[in-house]
């Protein structure tokens, strides 16, 4: 009996103090963690709509976007964060289009988990750069192994081709979300 | 559709030990006899899958609704642990016989860093109740597949002649080298 | 009573002596996982110490307080708070860093390495003793990440720490950054220090053998006269 309540009370203490020590230590870092989450997304906005200067949430939307503005505050497109499955697990990337929704201006990768040194060149150059000025009507299609025709192609990477992809369908996917939302009057 | 091909990506596709190299441990230690390899993935499926249940429901029941997010390392841990333990206890009320063949690996189980992998990969990849336990079922396949894979493998190698200062961990890794490059020709069949 | 090593031993030992992943092969799943480069290697061995130092230190003092009974389940919470604490931290302040490393940091929970050394050596020691042997043991596993992320990455990307070491006509070799070229670099890599510690020892013994043979009274002097 009495090791019984000795195990109890070690344990007891134990925890508490680890509960309580990671308590303090998470209300630190907890406006830390969310400040770079929101520095990641603000660079990723601006990454993919190079003449922003200025962005506004649009709210009346279930998911992330944002309406982006020029010096004089009138909307030229938006950026769109959204995600879909990877080569080996979720990609989140930032979408940037034109206020028709009809042109790509540039994506940016946000997180990702993809093979390194393969897989991870689909957010570097020249893959991404692809994505400048794509049309995107009415979806983005890849080719593989020859240099795209048409002027909704892009290129897959060689040995990168589940990534490259996953990539083009991520991007189709979160436009016709949007596009969807803007018909019935969704967005404002 | 979609559940059986979660199982397939967690057992093949993307294999805990060969790919995400989880689960090494007992991976290079207990695999040089299949009497005692396949047992033990058996064993350590069994506590998969009653990991993925038991920690959804606590993180999603418990850690989500009172905001104490940062407690999921200590608490998915504790799981573990009574978890082995309860197996542990339970077994060998059970049945004496599988108690006497599974018995030495459990405690092993509680530092296989393959079930605190599939705790936190769960919650990575924000899955539905009935895809954990999915998950967890095909993690454990394929932690079973790869350790009775090897042990097969390292039974033949008792016979070759292997040079001296390549016997036991070093060869088992090359070994291991050669299977992971083996499942890389599963790669990207399905990606859930 | 156990012979007592000074301080110093208890440091140095984990360094090559009992290298925990070339002579003890413990704390493998970040061993493979996280080496495609050498800044990989070096944070996660940084993250695996400090968790390592300060659960030695702490459960090493208080070991006279925690019944056996429990011992494991104690070691585990204080372990797993610290690696909390090491992602915390990580993730507010080396945001890019924590991204790279993902989901390995919690599993230093389970590293058996931290766990090993808990029960096989801080329960039974006095905090000094037991913090030397967390640095010498972290300092061990820090060398062995490291050597393996640099082969990796320099054959993998050509860059050592990201600046550029081999020149462009050298095709990558990718099987380096992906999983199986983690098991084969570690395979070799053990081998080949098995097969250098087998030859001194065999050169050694033969050297020993010769002068035995050859001078056998000379030897037999000299070992009168110490």
């Amino acid at each position: 009996m009495k090791t019984i309540v000795g195990m109890l009370i070690t344990l007891s203490i134990i925890g508490v103090v680890s509960g309580g020590g990671l308590a303090m230590l998470s209300s630190w870092a907890d406006p830390l963690i969310a400040a770079n989450k929101k520095a990641d997304t603000e660079r990723a906005i601006f990454q993919v709509q190079p003449e922003a200067k200025n962005y506004k949430k649009i709210e009346s939307v279930a998911y992330e976007l944002y309406q982006v503005l020029d010096e004089s505050n009138n909307p030229v497109g938006y950026a769109l964060p959204w995600e879909g499955n990877g080569f080996q697990g979720k990609i989140r990337m930032m979408i940037g289009v034109t206020s028709d929704l009809m042109t790509i201006k540039a994506i940016e990768v946000i997180d990702q988990v993809e093979t390194p040194g393969l897989g991870t060149k689909v957010v570097e150059d020249p893959f991404r750069s692809q994505f400048a000025g794509l049309n995107a009507d009415p979806q983005v299609d890849w080719v593989k192994g020859v240099p795209p025709t048409k002027d909704n192609e892009i290129q897959t990477i060689t040995g990168a081709t589940i990534s490259s992809k996953a990539i083009v369908e991520i991007l189709n996917d979160g436009l016709a979300n949007l596009r969807k939302d803007m018909k019935e009057g969704g967005v404002q | 559709m979609e559940l059986i091909l979660i199982f397939i990506s967690a057992a093949i596709v993307n294999n805990f030990v060969l790919a995400y190299f989880l689960g090494i441990c007992p991976f290079i230690g207990v695999s040089n006899k299949l009497s005692s390899a396949f047992p033990m993935g058996l064993a350590t499926t069994f506590v998969m899958l009653l990991t993925a249940i038991v920690t959804w429901l606590i993180y999603h029941l418990i850690l989500v609704p009172y905001d104490v997010v940062y407690l999921q390392y200590v608490s998915f841990i504790l799981v573990v642990a009574s978890l082995v333990q309860f197996v542990e206890m339970f077994i060998k009320k059970v049945s004496q016989p599988l108690y006497r063949a599974l018995g030495i690996f459990l405690p092993l189980i509680t530092t296989n860093c393959a079930i605190l992998g599939l705790a936190l990969f769960i919650v990575l990849k924000d899955y539905s109740f009935i895809q954990a336990v999915f998950y967890g079922l095909g993690a454990g396949a394929g932690f079973t597949l790869a350790i009775s894979i090897m042990a097969g493998i390292r039974e033949e190698l008792e016979l070759a002649n292997v040079p001296k200062s390549f016997q036991g961990a070093p060869i088992t890794l090359i070994v291991a080298g050669l299977l992971a490059l083996a499942f890389m020709g599963f790669a990207g069949m399905i990606s859930v | 009573m156990k012979k007592q090593v000074s301080l110093a031993t208890e440091y140095t030992k984990g360094l090559w002596d009992q290298n925990p992943v070339f002579k003890q092969v413990l704390g493998m799943c970040p061993m493979l996982a996280v080496t495609v480069s050498a800044m990989n290697g070096i944070a996660m061995g940084l993250a695996t110490t400090f968790v390592l130092v300060f659960s030695s230190l702490i459960i090493s003092s208080i070991r006279k307080l925690i019944p056996s009974q429990v011992r494991i389940a104690s070691y585990i919470v204080i372990i797993a708070t610290f690696v909390t604490i090491v992602d915390l931290v990580m993730r507010a302040q080396f945001p890019a860093l924590s991204k790279e490393l993902g989901p390995y940091i919690p599993l230093i929970v389970v590293n058996c390495l931290i766990l090993g050394r808990q029960e096989a050596f801080s329960s039974k020691n006095h905090p000094g003793r037991a913090l030397m042997d967390a640095l010498g043991m972290g300092s061990g596993f820090i060398i062995a990440l490291t050597s393996l992320g640099a082969v990796r990455e320099i054959l993998g990307s050509r860059t050592l720490l990201g600046f550029q070491v081999l020149p462009d006509g050298f095709e990558p070799w990718l099987v380096m950054i992906l999983p199986a070229g983690a098991f084969l670099t570690l395979g070799l890599m053990m081998g080949f220090l098995n097969f250098m510690v087998l030859r001194k020892k065999t050169r050694e013994e033969k050297e020993l053998l010769s002068r035995h043979l050859q001078e056998p009274k000379m030897s037999l002097a000299k070992g009168q006269e110490a």
